[in-house]
């Protein structure tokens, strides 16, 4: 009797466990994800949306390119020579990479408020069994002005107020991911938040709301194991 | 019935040696030589690898610093090959390039090109760099000019993160262009310039 009943579970766990361990390898593989996005210019306001040059990873594949010769938002945005180029490779067992540039020339924002000539923006992101890890190293502004003022080398998320407009935020890097199992970045290298004040009864100013975004060179990436 | 399992008795071990035989490294290379002498990326062996990423080269010098951003002396690209037979012969591949120096700036645009076909892709066994290396190539658009014209790059993956350890160089001789850096004192391995942003991501594959 002892013995049938041993002989079945060796049976059952004979047919239950291969099936995990495929379940298992099978819910890795599904989950191992490289993402990449990156773009030149992108525009939000009430009255206009636009995104361009503009570069997203598709799934299962492992690279996707845009470019623009020139891209104008009237009384918003110029810039020339706009490029974003995105790649990655998903893998479960070797691991996975993703990385994101997007680049521009001449740049020039609310009608010569905000100039640069030169803007790069990189965003890398690994993971594998010895190392994850998210970077935008390679990310730079070539002679940004901001409201008359040089601006060389902003530290991430340089905020500067701009009167009447908003504030910028310089070298914008937000990151993702709990650095064990996943991780990822997104930097921004220009980017203007278009403010109008809110009045009180009074006519007094009693704060901001946003009313649109304007961001230049713009690149993200993220790995999950 | 017996029959069958002798069949499949015998048909078992060929199967299993002909999948044994599809994923034997063949260790002829078939790549153009088209380089001049270097200290590495000289032996090379046809077998199934992958190698994937991008990111950006401060070219000339090509080291691990950025030049001035306002210089404009950079390039930024984005590149991967992929050959799972290990024949030298890559089923996938593409490659994105863009030259951002002034004297590169052709037709009002910085110099860009576009592969359209990869040819070929072969691993370097001889290079110092530790998770891999490649030479691959075949012909691309330069989109500036609608000129066709063959190109090679050396490609290595030499740990992580890539900034400061991966490297990348190119060379199209139809046009008298490339991003190269011939020193052996510059890491991870000459003729690739070390990478200032981005990755290179090397998988061995099929092994």
């Amino acid at each position: 009797m002892r013995i049938d009943i041993f002989r079945s579970t060796v049976r059952v766990l004979s047919l239950v466990l291969p099936m995990t361990w495929l379940a298992s390898s099978a819910q890795s593989q599904m989950r191992a994800a490289a993402r990449a996005e990156a773009y030149g210019l992108s525009v939000s306001t009430p009255a206009v949306t636009q995104k361009s040059p503009y570069a997203v990873l598709p799934v299962g594949e492992a690279m996707a390119t845009d470019q623009g010769q020139s891209v104008s938002v009237a009384g918003l945005a110029t810039a020339q020579d706009l490029f974003a180029i995105v790649t990655g490779d998903a893998d479960a067992v070797d691991g996975s990479t993703a990385v994101s540039t997007a680049t521009l020339g001449v740049v020039n924002l609310l009608n010569g408020l905000i100039t640069a000539d030169g803007v790069v923006a990189v965003a890398s992101s690994t993971i594998s069994d010895n190392a994850v890890n998210s970077n935008t190293e390679g990310s730079s502004l070539g002679n940004l002005v901001v409201g008359g003022t040089e601006v060389s080398d902003p530290a991430p998320n340089t905020r500067m107020t701009l009167p009447g407009v908003g504030y910028v935020l310089l070298n914008e890097v937000r990151t993702t991911g709990d650095g064990v199992t996943s991780s990822g970045v997104t930097v921004n290298m220009i980017h203007v938040v278009l403010q109008q004040p809110i009045l009180g009864l009074l006519g007094q100013v009693i704060g901001y709301k946003t009313v649109g975004n304007i961001i230049v060179g713009s690149a993200t990436s993220s790995v999950t194991r | 019935m017996v029959r069958v399992r002798s069949l499949a008795l015998l048909a078992a071990p060929i199967g299993v040696a002909l999948v044994a035989w599809s994923c034997d490294p063949q260790r002829s290379a078939v790549a153009p030589t088209i380089g001049t002498p270097l200290a590495h990326f000289h032996v090379f062996e046809c077998t199934p690898l992958k190698i994937t990423g991008g990111g950006r080269i401060d070219y000339p010098p090509g080291t691990a610093d950025k030049n001035p951003p306002a210089s404009h002396e950079y390039e930024t690209f984005g590149a991967h090959v992929m050959d799972n037979n290990g024949d030298c012969s890559p089923e996938k591949g593409q490659l994105e390039w863009v030259d951002h120096r002034p004297e590169w700036n052709i037709n009002g645009s910085p110099l860009n090109l576009h592969s359209t076909a990869i040819t070929f892709a072969e691993e370097a066994t001889d290079t110092d760099c530790s998770d891999g290396a490649a030479h691959w190539g075949g012909t691309l658009l330069v989109k500036n000019t609608g000129e066709e014209a063959e190109f090679e790059v050396f490609d290595c993956d030499n740990g992580e993160p890539g900034v400061g350890h991966d490297g990348f160089a190119i060379r199209v001789p139809a046009i008298g262009y490339e991003v190269m850096c011939p020193d052996p004192d510059l890491p991870p391995a000459e003729p690739a310039c070390t990478l200032t942003g981005g990755n290179r991501q090397f998988h061995p594959t099929h092994r």
